[in-house]
């Protein structure tokens, strides 16, 4: 069975922020909530890199953890979605999980939290019927449903940003780090150019990942 | 073991044999290090010791937007599962048990000398609306905050996710609205009943003979007994870290980001069991534990005979304002009753 994952590839992320727009885009998302965004680190500086952060759809999710009604699922893909009629809005998946991802518009008096909204890997809600107009106004799109990947990953233009089976996603970002660290090794005649292959991709996966080489 | 002693001996003396015939040769690749990029930007991220993540930037505008892991939400979860879930039910069990046996043993209180024809001006109007307001939204609070600790394990699995879900909200909604309310109500609280409730050196005496509680001697004390006097300390110390830490859990649009967040609900989780076991040792002396104790505060009077026994001293003052009961019933028949006072 599947396991999807997003996977930043930090040397080709260009901090275009593409991701961000595609995302908000697809999901029609509200205002002020922000399911994905790009991090820059050491802004200005050597060794300054970005990276495309949201759900990163945990095995073992903190958020599904600790929230007190239980709303969240784990699909048999491996993503984890939550149930919008189920959620209290609490924060307390918010303050479990490390990459910041569970988003609370403003809901009410005192700007309390209403329900949580999150990355949902572009697979709608658990509960609603597939690309229905009630699961695309609660959760946004469904791509998974049609066999599509997350549009943040399918735009990405510079392919730092992976998403698809996990076995895939690992296999290309191995092939790269492979590449990178053979051009390193013979910085001056590259290896790549005299028809240095790594690996070799398996004919079962040839071609089925969002971004190849 | 042979074979690994070969293989060490080739790896000592082949470099030597190759270094000979090695004038024009590239050096062997193996012998390279190519530092991996990627160890020093995941250090950064991670935030570990003696790394410089310099300036950090993000386009998305909001409270803790530039932190890629943050890793204190790992600590909150473990707190939340594994110590505060079962130790808060432990703590709260065992409360309820302590009561339970203490029943079981002692029976309820009666008043030795049995009911007297006379009653004594105990609480004043105010002092008993302020202590209703305040015990009616502490109990909404406690149960509802309950329901947000433990109700993922009886809530959801009694009425279903669907249900269960709409119940906790609109409990969680009590909770964030009733909590304010509780603040003001608990100032009010606290000053309304501040006199009398000093702490005195007759205090250390009535610890020291256990208040009474256990054997039929009553020991002396004055308006507040030491046991009353803790629960009001106990409800404005700890009910002040309730309420703080909860107004903090509570206004979410102060730019408080998550690791402020997660501190405080540790001092509110702990607060409120504390403030929760003594409440349900208060409720319980204050209902069915003895005989003469609900209808001081419901009433504001209470028999002359039950101050007598439990706050003597208390009482050599004040027998003298003593009326008679059926006075009392008839001024509140017609309106009489001179709430002020």
């Amino acid at each position: 069975m599947a396991r999807m994952k997003f996977y930043c590839d930090a040397e080709r992320c260009i901090e275009c922020n593409g991701c961000v727009t595609a995302c908000k885009n697809a999901n029609e998302v509200p205002m002020g909530v922000n399911r994905r965004r790009v991090v820059t680190i050491k802004d200005g500086e050597p060794g300054e890199r970005s990276l495309s952060v949201a759900c990163m759809h945990c095995s073992d999710a903190p958020c599904q953890a600790v929230c007190p009604v239980d709303c969240f699922t784990t699909t048999k893909d491996g993503i984890v979605l939550h149930n919008k009629d189920t959620c209290i809005g609490c924060g307390y998946c918010f303050y479990a999980c490390p990459f910041g991802a569970p988003q609370f518009p403003s809901d009410g008096a005192f700007s309390s939290r209403g329900k949580m909204d999150k990355c949902t890997f572009c697979a709608g809600g658990p509960e609603e019927a597939d690309n229905s107009p009630e699961e695309f106004r609660k959760y946004g799109s469904n791509r998974i449903a049609e066999g599509k990947l997350p549009l943040c990953a399918e735009m990405c233009s510079t392919k730092a940003l992976l998403a698809g089976d996990a076995n895939i996603v690992a296999d290309i970002y191995r092939k790269r780090v492979v590449n990178r660290a053979a051009s390193a090794l013979v910085s001056s005649s590259s290896l790549q150019q005299t028809g240095f292959q790594p690996t070799v991709v398996p004919p079962e996966l040839e071609g089925k990942a969002t971004a190849t080489e | 073991m042979n074979k690994v002693l070969l293989l060490l001996c080739l790896l000592v003396v082949v470099p030597g044999v190759q270094a000979a015939d090695q004038t024009a040769a590239p050096p062997p690749l193996a012998a390279q290090n190519v530092p991996s990029p990627g160890v020093d930007l995941w250090n950064e991220i991670r935030g570990r010791d003696g790394t410089d993540t310099g300036q950090i930037r993000t386009q998305v505008q909001g409270v803790d937007t530039g932190v890629l892991i943050n890793k204190q939400g790992q600590d909150w979860r473990e707190y939340r599962m594994e110590k505060l879930i079962p130790n808060a039910a432990i703590v709260l069990g065992l409360v309820a048990l302590a009561i339970i046996v203490f029943r079981l043993v002692r029976g309820k209180i009666p008043i030795r000398a049995g009911r007297s024809d006379h009653k004594i001006k105990r609480f004043s109007t105010l002092q008993r609306y302020v202590h209703w307001t305040t015990a009616i939204l502490f109990v909404a609070l406690a149960i509802t905050g309950m329901v947000l600790m433990f109700g993922r394990h009886i809530v959801i699995p009694v009425f279903g996710a669907e249900i269960g879900g709409t119940l906790t909200y609109l409990f969680k909604r009590i909770h964030d609205f009733a909590g304010p309310a509780f603040a003001v109500s608990l100032v009010v609280l606290v000053i309304t009943f501040m006199k009398g409730n000093m702490p005195k050196l007759l205090d250390l005496k009535w610890l020291a003979k256990g208040g009474g509680l256990f054997g039929d001697k009553h020991v002396s004390a004055e308006c507040y007994n030491a046991g009353e006097k803790g629960w009001y300390w106990i409800a404005a110390i700890v009910g002040a870290f309730v309420v703080v830490s909860g107004l903090v859990l509570d206004f979410p649009n102060f730019e408080q980001g998550r690791n402020v967040m997660t501190w405080y609900h540790w001092i509110h989780s702990i607060a409120g069991v504390v403030i929760m076991s003594g409440a349900m040792g208060h409720i319980y002396m204050g209902t069915v534990a003895m005989e003469g104790a609900f209808e001081a505060m419901a009433t504001g009077y209470c028999d002359a005979n039950w101050a007598k026994e439990h706050h003597d001293l208390w009482y050599e003052e004040m027998k003298d304002q003593a009326v008679p009961a059926d006075s009392i019933e008839q001024a509140k028949g017609d309106g009489l009753l001179d709430h002020s006072r």
